[in-house]
C-alpha cells in the first residue's frame, strides 16, 4: 500500500519534471532572426484601423507601422516622410506636398497620390459626426495636381496644420482596414492575440533607415505587480513608464533611462462650482502646496515642477519661470481664504482614477498639505471609465488629479481646452481675457506674435490659478543591457525601429 | 427522461435570467462604452456617432432582445474595443481556462483521495496528525496567495519556471502545459486540504457503522472493506464537493490568471468590464454560467449512478 503511494507520487513528480524541462527549452532552435520582447501596460485595445484608433497605448504602437506625409522625430521636429517635400503658401491656406518616390506599402504596392487623397479625405469626412482628425474640419479640398503632387486647401489659415499631417497614409485598395493593417512604417503587422501579445516584423522595403531588430513582440503585462518580476525573470526585455519604486527593485541586467512623461499633472479644479469659482480660493490652494515636496514624497524627487498647462518638451512655448509663481506660504493661503469668505476653511472631494497609482499618491500628499490651511480634502477613488463619464464629460466634480497630455506638439493642443466654449473645457474655466489671447494666437500667421499670445494664455492660467499645477512626471524606461538605442519622444510614441542589439551594430 | 427534460428547461431559464441581470447591471453602473473608447479625445459629435454605431441609442429592452436573439442563433456579436468577433476572441481563450481547471481538478483528485484514504486508515497516527495540521494551514491560504508564494519559491528562488513567461499553446503544447502546472497547483492546494478533510471524516464516520462491521465479520480484509464499501458511501459528499469545486475553480481561475500572467478568460473579462465592452462580458459570463449549470447537472447524473435512490425520489 505504502509503496504504491510512493510510486504514484514519484510518477507525478517525474511528469512534472518532464514537462518543466520541456518548458525551459522554450527558445528552441537558435534562429538567426533577432528579436525583442517588450512589455506594454495595456493591450492595443482598438481595431487595426489607424484612423479610428484613439487609445494612447494604440497610437504609440502604430507609430511603428503607419506614417503620414510628415513624421515627428525625437526632438519634436516634423520631417518629411511619405512626402519628400512640402510647401506652405504665404497665407497659410494651401499646403502642397510632393510624394516621395518609391515609398512602398507593406503589401508591396507603391504609394500613389490617390492613396494620400483617400486617407486624408477619409479622416476629414464628416458624415459620421465630426471628422476623425479635428484639425481636418478646416479642409476645403484635397487635390492631386499630378501623379506626385497633392495640394490641400484650407478655409482658414492654420500654422499648426502640418502637425496633423502625421495622419497615417493607408492604401485606398484596402477595404477592411480594421482587420488588415497596411501602412508604410518600418515595421509591419504580424499578429495580435487580445490581452496576450502583439507581434510586428521588420519591413524590408522601408524607404528610410531600416529597423535593426527583425521581430518585435509586445507582451501585455496587465498586472503592474508582475512587471518587475517579468523583467527580472527575463520574459520581457524592455518596459517603459516604470515608477521609481519599480526601478529600485530591478536587478543589474537593466539599464534605466529617465525621461519625462510629457503631461501636466495637476489638481484640476472645477471652476464652475463653489468654492472654486472664487479665484482667491484657488490661489490659496496653490500657496498651500509645495511641488518639490510632492515630488520628494512620491518619486524620490524625480519629475519637473510646472506652473501652467504646458510642459518642457514644448521648447519655445514653455515658460519655466511660471513653476515658481506660487511658493508655499501657509499664512498667505489662510489670509486669501479669509478674504474669500472661508476663514474656517472648507471641505471638498478629489476624485482620482483608481488605476493610476502616481496620481493617487500625489493626491494623498496634497490632501495632507491642505490640512495646514484647514481645508479638508476627501479622496474618492473611481474607475477610469467613471472618471471619463462623470468628471470629464459630465463635469460633476470639485477637484481631480490627472495628467493631461498633448495629442500633437502644438500649443493649441494644450491650451484649446481652457476656452470658455470648448467642449473639452471640463474644468469650466471661463475668462474673456484668456479667450481673447487665445483667439489672437490662432488668428495670426506671425510666429513671434503667436508665441507671445500663447505665452500670455499660460500666464493668465497661472495668475488666475485655474488649477493647482504640479509637475511633468518622470518616466523610467528599463531596457536589458543586451539592447540599446531607446529614444524618448516629446509625444506619446515608442520608436522600436531605433532599438538594436549591442555588439551587432 | 422527464427528469432530464425538466432539468434542461430550468437550466435555460437560469441562463436567461443571468444574462438579463448582467445586461441590466451594465445600464445601471456609470461609464459609457463609446466614451470609454474615445477617451479624452471625445467630442460630443463623435461620441454620438459611435453610440449609434454600437447601437446604444436604442431602448434597453430592444438591445437585450436583439442580443438574446443573435446569441441564440450563435452570434455573440463584435467586441467594441477590438472590432473582432467575440466568438473568435473567446475561441483562443477558452482552452486556456479549461486546461487550467481540468488540470487542477485532476491534481485535486490524484492527491486528495489517496491522502484521505491514508489518513482515515491510519487515524490517530503521527502522519495523520501531521497531515491534519498541514491541512489546517493550507486550507487557510487562498489560491491567489498560494500563487504568489509558489511564484516566489519555484519561480524566483528555485527557477523551475519563468514567472510571467507564459507560453501560448500555439507555440508549444508541452511548454504551455508545463507553465500551467504551477497555477493549477496554486488553485488546487486549498481545495486538496478541504477534500482530504471531508473524505477523512466521511470514511471514519462510515467505518463506525454497522454494515462495516458486518463486512468485516464476513471475512473481508481492511483493504476490501475500505475500497468496496466504505469509500463508495463516503464518496457521495465528495462528489458534491468536487462539483462545487470545479465551478469554483472556473470562476476562481480569473484571479490566479492575474497572478501568473496568463492571458485566459479572466484577463479578457476584467479588461472588458473596465472598457464597458459588453458583448465580450456578456458572452464570457453566459459561458461561465452555462459551465456551472452543466457541471451541476452532471453531478446530479453521477449521483444517480452511484446512488439510485436519488433518481427514484426525483421522479416521484
Amino acid at each position: 500500500m505504502k509503496k504504491k503511494h510512493l510510486k504514484a507520487l514519484l510518477m507525478i513528480v517525474l511528469s512534472l519534471a518532464l514537462t518543466l524541462t520541456a518548458c525551459s527549452g522554450k527558445r528552441q532552435g537558435e534562429s538567426t532572426e533577432s528579436q525583442i520582447t517588450i512589455g506594454i501596460p495595456q493591450d492595443v485595445e482598438d481595431s487595426l484601423d489607424p484612423h479610428k484608433a484613439v487609445a494612447a497605448g494604440t497610437e504609440e504602437v502604430f507609430f511603428n507601422m503607419f506614417e503620414g506625409l510628415v513624421k515627428p522625430d525625437s526632438d519634436g521636429n516634423l520631417n518629411p516622410a511619405v512626402a519628400s517635400d512640402y510647401k506652405v503658401s504665404e497665407d497659410e491656406k494651401i499646403y502642397t506636398f510632393t510624394l516621395r518616390e518609391g515609398v512602398k506599402f507593406h503589401d508591396g504596392s507603391l504609394v500613389t497620390v490617390e492613396d494620400v487623397k483617400y486617407s486624408i479625405e477619409r479622416c476629414a469626412d464628416t458624415s459620421e459626426g465630426g471628422p476623425l482628425v479635428a484639425a481636418f474640419s478646416n479642409i476645403v479640398s484635397v487635390n492631386a495636381t499630378d501623379d506626385k503632387t497633392i495640394e490641400i486647401v484650407l478655409a482658414e489659415p492654420d500654422a499648426d496644420f502640418l502637425a496633423s499631417m502625421d495622419t497615417a497614409i493607408i492604401p485606398a485598395s484596402n477595404t477592411t482596414p480594421e482587420s488588415v493593417a497596411i501602412g508604410t512604417g518600418p515595421y509591419k503587422f504580424v499578429s495580435h492575440a487580445p490581452q496576450e501579445s502583439f507581434v510586428m516584423e521588420k519591413f524590408d522595403e522601408y524607404w528610410g533607415e531600416a529597423a535593426h531588430i527583425d521581430k518585435v513582440t509586445l507582451k501585455v503585462c496587465a498586472n503592474t505587480d508582475s512587471i518587475v518580476m517579468n523583467l527580472n525573470g527575463g520574459s520581457i526585455d524592455m518596459f517603459s513608464r516604470l515608477t521609481a519604486t519599480q526601478v529600485s527593485q530591478l536587478n543589474n541586467n537593466f539599464e534605466v533611462l529617465e525621461g519625462t512623461m510629457n503631461l501636466v499633472q495637476a489638481l484640476y479644479l472645477n471652476n464652475g462650482v463653489e468654492p472654486f469659482n472664487n479665484e482667491k480660493v484657488r490661489q490659496a490652494l496653490c500657496y498651500a502646496i509645495d511641488k518639490q515636496y510632492i515630488l520628494d514624497m512620491t518619486s524620490d524627487g524625480h519629475g519637473t515642477p510646472v506652473g501652467t498647462s504646458m510642459f518642457p518638451a514644448f521648447g519655445k512655448y514653455y515658460m519655466p519661470e511660471l513653476a515658481d509663481y506660487y511658493t508655499k506660504d501657509v499664512e498667505k493661503a489662510k489670509a486669501l481664504l479669509k478674504e474669500a469668505g472661508y476663514p474656517e476653511g472648507f471641505s471638498f472631494t478629489i476624485k482620482v482614477p483608481s488605476n493610476y497609482t502616481p496620481h493617487i499618491e500625489t493626491t494623498q500628499v496634497i490632501a495632507e498639505e491642505l490640512k495646514a490651511i484647514n481645508v479638508d480634502a476627501k479622496i474618492e477613488l473611481i474607475e477610469w471609465e467613471t472618471w471619463l463619464s462623470d468628471v470629464y464629460s459630465g463635469r460633476k466634480f470639485e477637484g481631480t488629479v490627472i495628467g493631461l497630455d498633448a495629442s500633437s506638439l502644438t500649443a493649441s493642443s494644450m491650451l484649446l481646452r481652457f476656452n470658455s466654449d470648448s467642449s473639452k473645457n471640463f474644468i469650466n474655466y471661463s475668462n474673456p481675457e484668456y479667450d481673447a489671447a487665445y483667439a489672437r494666437a490662432v488668428g495670426t500667421t506671425n510666429q513671434e506674435e503667436r508665441t507671445a499670445a500663447f505665452k500670455e494664455c499660460q500666464q493668465i492660467l497661472t495668475e488666475t490659478a485655474a488649477n493647482v499645477y504640479i509637475q511633468d512626471m518622470a518616466e523610467f524606461v528599463a531596457i536589458n543591457k543586451k539592447y540599446a538605442g531607446y529614444e524618448f519622444y516629446p509625444l506619446y510614441v515608442q520608436d522600436y525601429s531605433k532599438l538594436y542589439i549591442v555588439g551587432e551594430e | 427522461m422527464k427528469y432530464v427534460g425538466k432539468k434542461i428547461i430550468t437550466m435555460c431559464l437560469t441562463l436567461i435570467l443571468v444574462s438579463f441581470l448582467v445586461f441590466l447591471c451594465f445600464t445601471v453602473i456609470p461609464g459609457d462604452p463609446a466614451l470609454a473608447k474615445l477617451g479624452t479625445e471625445a467630442t460630443p459629435e463623435r461620441v454620438e456617432a459611435l453610440r449609434k454605431e454600437m447601437g446604444l441609442d436604442r431602448p434597453f429592452m430592444v438591445r437585450y432582445g436583439d442580443w438574446l436573439y443573435s446569441f441564440v442563433k450563435g452570434d455573440m456579436g463584435e467586441s467594441y474595443s477590438y472590432g473582432l468577433p467575440v466568438k473568435e476572441m473567446l475561441a483562443d481563450k477558452v482552452p486556456i481556462t479549461v486546461t487550467m481547471s481540468v488540470m487542477s481538478i485532476l491534481i485535486i483528485v490524484a492527491v486528495s483521495i489517496p491522502l484521505g484514504l491514508y489518513t482515515a486508515k491510519h487515524e490517530g497516527s503521527v502522519t495523520d496528525r501531521v497531515i491534519y495540521a498541514l491541512n489546517q494551514v493550507v486550507m487557510a491560504v487562498p489560491a491567489f496567495f498560494a500563487g504568489i508564494l509558489i511564484t516566489l519559491l519555484f519561480g524566483i528562488v528555485l527557477k523551475l519556471f519563468t514567472p510571467g513567461g507564459y507560453i501560448s499553446y500555439n507555440q508549444s503544447v508541452a511548454g504551455f502545459l508545463g507553465y500551467m502546472i504551477f497555477p493549477s497547483i496554486a488553485i488546487a492546494l486549498p481545495k486538496i486540504s478541504m477534500t482530504v478533510k471531508l473524505l477523512r471524516s466521511g470514511l471514519i464516520g462510515e467505518k463506525k457503522l454497522d454494515y462495516t462491521r458486518t463486512a468485516y465479520s464476513r471475512g473481508n480484509n481492511t483493504k476490501g472493506v475500505l475500497y468496496k464499501h466504505v469509500l463508495k458511501n463516503a464518496m457521495l459528499p465528495i462528489i458534491t464537493f468536487l462539483g462545487m469545486t470545479f465551478t469554483d475553480i472556473i470562476a476562481g481561475s480569473i484571479i490566479v490568471e492575474q497572478v501568473f500572467g496568463i492571458p485566459g478568460m479572466g484577463r479578457i473579462l476584467l479588461t472588458s468590464i473596465s472598457n464597458r465592452d459588453y458583448p465580450v462580458v456578456m458572452a464570457i459570463i453566459v459561458c461561465l454560467a452555462a459551465a456551472v449549470i452543466i457541471i451541476n447537472g452532471l453531478v446530479d447524473l453521477v449521483y444517480q449512478w452511484i446512488d439510485p435512490r436519488i433518481r427514484l425520489e426525483g421522479e416521484s
